[in-house]
């Protein structure tokens, strides 16, 4: 009997086989797809290169309050904290980052950062292409994590072309 | 035994306040009839009267602030020539005191704690002023009008404005 | 007082009477948590978080007012308690703003820990929370109203802790505020401002993020910085400061001073100094190459090994060719007691001169010597906290030594101590004084010529001479005596000062300097007639072994008066600036080979042939000893890349000039102490079994830049440095009586004290921001305004 009974399992796996032979092929074509993209497709949830968001006067959300590096299990995250003054703005606290480096040689895209920002600055973008022969550039600076402020208007206070300038410096 | 020299009160005043020191067992009981009586003489708790009182009851004139402030009815700015005081206590409220008080605002064009411009009247939302059972009653400088209407407060009003009010201090 | 039992959630306490529940519980290892109770400090009641239930009563009750008795029944965590904690931290949080993540006090806040605890975070409000602007009181203090939670702490701190009652509570309810001694309608720039000796108590007192510190707001987190607890390096008194350290490109950058843990023998207080006179050590004036002065006048940067081996090389040329006793050697007092130490032996032993000096700031070799032979009379600071009667002779401890003038403080206001005061001006301290004297001008020779029985000299030693019988039948009344003398006494009046007091049979002695090692420096012989623990020279006795010249050196003076005739080959200066302190004529150093270990670029720097860039005490290792002869751990907190220890220079030198570097140091010794052999797998053992082998001497030191070696040697020959090496290494402070030998014959008088207050610190503290801002703000210059934003 187990003879009948092993030959009805193949049967039944090889019609499956045979079964998807028969289908449209469905492979994500990247890096060869069309597209910015070039065919690669995330979840909406997927953990890419971080983002540091701006609110909607476009100043800095992150207010140094270093609870992302405090969380990072893999203590990528250094940041200098420094004071806003009258003069120049950064974020809509009293404190802003100075300095944010995210060193990508280490982080390992847990999203704890994320949990842990009290402000909703640091997001986790859909950014991969991270491969990089040379392990300094890996190093990001808040340069680098920062959203531009284009997509929002820029504050009343930030007008002129110098304020620009260091909105987006 | 006046203690101070050049004083800034009144001959009778420093009397008073010399006798008053040596009435409690504490010097520093002297400090709230002191600034009432201080404040009758000159108006106001300037800062020269603070000064002065600290020295008279060896405080320091952080002390003196300290209960100054605590006193709605001390005031560090100088008051009108004629103080509106309109209770809005229950018997008052009940009676209408609200609307005198608004009707004060509206005919002195000023609002609680304010001066006019030309320092005649200023006017005040106080508590209980003891005169409920001819509510609702306001007070002008220590003079009492009770069973008051918006009529009777403009009348009220027009003869202190005139100068025919009696101006007790 | 007598012991009463009682019972706290079930287990059994016994307390003196008299002591406050919350205490006993604290003792016992239970924790009823508080806002406005402070050890020490008078009692509030005012934040109603100290809640227990005790049984019999008919409500809940504060454990910080409740006294325990006998029999009583607490209970300190109950469903009912719990909500009675909760609805009080609503209501705080009713105003208070959750800016957690920016507040500077996020991670070391009381009230986020009772939060976080008993959960209350959802207001139940649906009004808007109070907004004030942040005000700036002063460049070190600022205040964020809506922060406060008006616990008081920061009021009585002020008030009854420092006597000085700069801040208030003004208007009422939920618009009260604190307020600080300068109102706005009296400030130059219409705002709230403090007038006070900023010393930074109340914002260490504070239970939240209201008041800030000024040196260190919006920097870091506190978990984000290393904690690093060395001894202040500003006055003598040594109190323990916890510098918080982060790394930097070059190196370790202080970013904060404060007295973290209270574990230290200061207790609970930190001056201003303490707090914020860090900050020199991040200056960008500090020199950080070595600098050689070449034929045209110039300094120019070399490196390290050209600039140790021209300093060898000459020096070793000068020695040969003039003779070690043309050389002279001067030390500093914020040098650690093995730096010290090394100083003298090497110019003892490699210069062969006597001529070591430093800018003493109270006569220790005449107090040493005048206690010779008795046992247990010299205080150590920790005396000043409990001694039931104090005598302060001179000196001025508010401004010269705030610790002690805290601790005296206490002493009269807890433990009901008698305080008595004779000084030419009427010191701060007389406020506490039960008796007060008013010395005669330059009469402190006159007092003690009293004291010690001389009737005649009563007309020159007090204003009011009628006074000095009742003050004397005071004094003399006292059982148990501490006896505090300031620096204005030395010599003869300081040897009569001390004869008086012993003959008070509990008397204890204690003399004031001005410096972190000012005690240090003489105790580790920097003296050109005194070899360390005040040997004298001609009888070296333990230090027979290095083959010392038996002839005293020149004096600090001396050094220059040779100096300026032509008779002076080199000198070496380390860590000190004496052109500046004794106004010494650049010109007579023009012929003089000159090696300078500094920070900065100083008026003896200037003059220098080599200049050799120095760290300071926060960045080395070591120990030092304060006035009253506690000696205390000091620890390496900052780091900047550039500069050396001055103990390894010294060595270095040494070394250039062809010395025996193993006899210098005597480093390689305690090889017998086993090297790794016997120790566990675990690192944890490891670590254990290096803290055994360095308490019983038993460690190798494999280096001879390692303190300890010389530590070592200090032990063994030093008299009166017999010190624990496990209290030392533990972070706790001990009480040295070096004992000397009896008078010598009379010495010249050099104290030259350093009138230094409580905003300067010598030569170091024109190089602090901080000092300075707060100097120009105390001097009313109208305010730097830093525009605060706000949120």
């Amino acid at each position: 009997m187990s003879i009948v009974r092993n030959a009805a399992a193949i049967a039944k796996g090889m019609s499956v086989t045979l079964k998807e032979m028969f289908q449209p092929t469905e492979v994500e074509n990247y890096p060869d797809g069309k597209g910015p993209m070039r065919g690669a497709k995330f979840q909406e949830r997927f953990r890419g290169k971080h983002q540091l968001q701006r609110d909607e006067n476009g100043l800095e959300k992150c207010v140094a309050c270093f609870l992302c590096a405090a969380a990072c299990p893999s203590n990528c995250i250094y940041i200098e904290a420094a004071e806003n003054t009258e003069e120049t703005r950064i974020s809509s606290a009293e404190r802003y980052a100075k300095v944010y480096n995210i060193d990508y040689n280490r982080c390992i895209f847990c999203g704890y950062c994320v949990e842990a920002c009290p402000t909703d600055a640091i997001t986790h973008g859909h950014g991969f292409e991270l491969a990089s022969l040379n392990a300094t550039t890996l190093v990001m600076r808040k340069e680098d994590l920062l959203v531009l402020p284009s997509a929002h208007k820029l504050p009343d206070a930030v007008q002129s072309n110098k304020d620009t300038a260091e909105v987006l410096a | 035994m006046s203690t101070i020299t050049n004083s800034i009160f009144t001959p009778e005043t420093a009397a008073r306040f010399d006798h008053l020191v040596t009435l409690y067992p504490v010097k520093r009981s002297a400090l709230v009839p002191m600034l009432l009586y201080a404040q009758d003489e000159v108006g106001y708790v300037s800062d020269a009267v603070v000064a002065e009182i600290a020295q008279r009851l060896d405080l320091l004139e952080l002390d003196v602030r300290n209960v100054l402030s605590y006193y709605s009815m001390l005031r560090t700015k100088p008051a009108g020539r004629y103080n509106v005081q309109v209770c809005t206590n229950i018997s008052c409220m009940l009676r209408g005191g609200y609307e005198i008080l608004d009707h004060c605002k509206h005919k002195l064009g000023i609002g609680h704690k304010e001066v006019t411009a030309d320092g005649v009247f200023s006017l005040e939302e106080v508590e209980c002023i003891g005169a409920c059972c001819w509510a609702p009653a306001m007070q002008v400088n220590y003079d009492f009008h009770d069973n008051l209407t918006t009529v009777k407060v403009d009348e009220i009003i027009e003869t202190y404005r005139a100068g025919k009010g009696k101006d007790v201090k | 007082m007598a012991d009463v039992t009682f019972t706290v959630d079930g287990k059994q306490i016994t307390a003196p009477a008299g002591t406050l529940l919350i205490d006993a519980c604290k003792s016992a290892g239970i924790e009823i948590p508080a806002f406005c109770y402070y050890p020490g400090l008078s009692l509030q009641a005012a934040c109603r978080m100290c809640v227990v239930r005790i049984e019999k009563m008919p409500k809940l009750a504060t454990a910080c007012t409740t006294t325990v008795a006998e029999g009583m029944v607490v209970a300190t965590e109950t469903p009912e308690i719990t909500q009675a904690r909760k609805a009080t931290l609503q209501l705080l949080l009713g105003n208070h703003p959750l800016d957690c993540p920016v507040c500077d006090a996020g991670g070391e806040c009381e009230l986020q820990d009772m939060t976080f605890k008993y959960g209350a975070a959802d207001s139940f409000y649906t009004e808007p929370k109070n907004h004030r602007e942040e005000q700036n009181w002063s460049p070190v203090v600022y205040f964020d109203r809506p922060r406060c939670i008006l616990c008081y702490r920061c009021v009585r701190m002020c008030g009854e802790g420092m006597d000085v009652f700069a801040l208030g509570i003004q208007n009422r309810g939920s618009s009260a505020v604190i307020a600080p001694n300068i109102a706005p309608s009296l400030s130059p720039d219409n705002l709230a401002h403090l007038d006070c000796e900023q010393c930074g108590m109340c914002i260490d007192a504070c239970p939240v993020g209201a008041l800030t510190s000024g040196a260190y707001r919006y920097k870091t987190r506190p978990w984000e910085m290393n904690h690093v607890t060395t001894v202040c390096t500003h006055c003598g008194d040594g109190c323990k400061t916890t510098l918080g350290v982060r790394s930097t490109s070059d190196g370790a950058e202080i970013v904060r001073g404060d007295n973290r843990d209270k574990s230290g023998i200061n207790g609970d207080f930190l001056c201003n100094k303490g707090r914020y006179a860090f900050d020199f050590a991040n200056s960008q004036e500090r020199i950080t190459t070595p600098l050689v002065r070449q034929p045209n006048g110039d300094l120019k940067p070399v490196s390290w090994e050209e600039a140790f081996t021209v300093a060898g090389k000459k020096l070793r040329e000068l020695r040969d060719t003039r003779g070690g006793k043309s050389i002279g050697v001067i030390g500093g007092n914020r040098l650690t007691n093995e730096e010290a130490y090394l100083l003298q032996k090497f110019a003892r032993t490699v210069l062969g001169t006597n001529n070591v000096d430093h800018h003493r700031t109270a006569d220790y070799v005449t107090f040493t010597q005048a206690l010779a032979g008795q046992k247990g009379r010299t205080a150590s600071w920790n005396d000043t906290k409990s001694y039931p009667a104090v005598l302060i002779v001179g000196g001025d401890p508010t401004n010269q030594a705030p610790g002690t003038a805290w601790n005296l403080r206490s002493d009269v206001r807890l433990n009901k101590a008698r305080l008595y005061v004779a000084n030419t001006s009427e010191i701060k301290l007389r406020r506490q004084a039960r008796a007060f004297l008013q010395v005669a001008p330059f009469g402190y020779g006159a007092l003690a010529g009293y004291l010690a029985g001389d009737a005649s000299a009563a007309s020159n030693a007090a204003l009011d001479p009628t006074a000095l019988g009742g003050f004397l039948e005071a004094v003399k009344g006292e059982e148990k005596l501490l006896i505090l003398i300031g620096s204005e006494l030395r010599g003869a009046d300081l040897k009569r000062l001390i004869e008086f007091g012993l003959t008070i049979p509990g008397a204890k002695f204690a003399l004031l300097s001005d410096y972190a090692n000012s005690r240090g420096a003489a105790d580790m012989g920097l003296l050109p007639d005194m070899l360390p623990g005040y040997t004298p020279v001609p009888t070296p006795g333990p230090f027979t072994e290095h083959n010392i010249p038996s002839e005293p050196g020149l004096d600090l003076l001396e050094i220059f008066d040779a100096a300026a005739a032509g008779n002076l080959s080199a000198l070496y200066v380390v860590n000190s600036n004496p052109v500046a302190r004794y106004g010494v004529d650049p010109a007579a150093l023009k012929d003089t080979f000159v090696i300078v270990q500094e920070m900065f670029l100083t008026e003896t720097a200037q003059l220098a042939d080599i200049i050799l860039p120095a760290a300071n005490l926060y960045e080395k290792s070591g120990s030092v000893t304060n006035s009253y002869g506690d000696l205390q751990l000091v620890q390496k907190a900052g780091d900047r890349s550039g500069v050396r220890s001055d103990f390894e220079m010294i060595v270095r030198i040494a070394d250039k000039m062809g010395a025996d570097v193993k006899a210098l140091v005597p480093f390689g010794k305690g090889l017998r102490a086993d090297m790794g052999q016997s120790r566990g797998a675990q690192s944890g053992e490891a670590d254990r079994h290096a803290v055994w082998l360095t308490a019983n001497n038993l460690e190798p030191k494999l280096s001879p830049f390692d303190p300890w070696a010389i530590l070592d040697e200090i032990q063994r020959l030093v008299p009166g440095y017999d010190l624990l090496r496990l209290q030392l290494l533990s972070g706790n402070d001990q009480h040295l009586e070096p004992a000397a030998a009896a008078a010598t014959a009379s010495r010249r008088d050099l104290v030259l004290p350093s009138g230094d207050g409580l905003f300067t610190s010598g030569t170091l503290g024109r190089f602090s921001p901080a000092l300075n801002d707060v100097q120009r703000y105390q001097a009313g210059e109208p305010l730097i305004q830093i525009q605060t934003a706000a949120d």
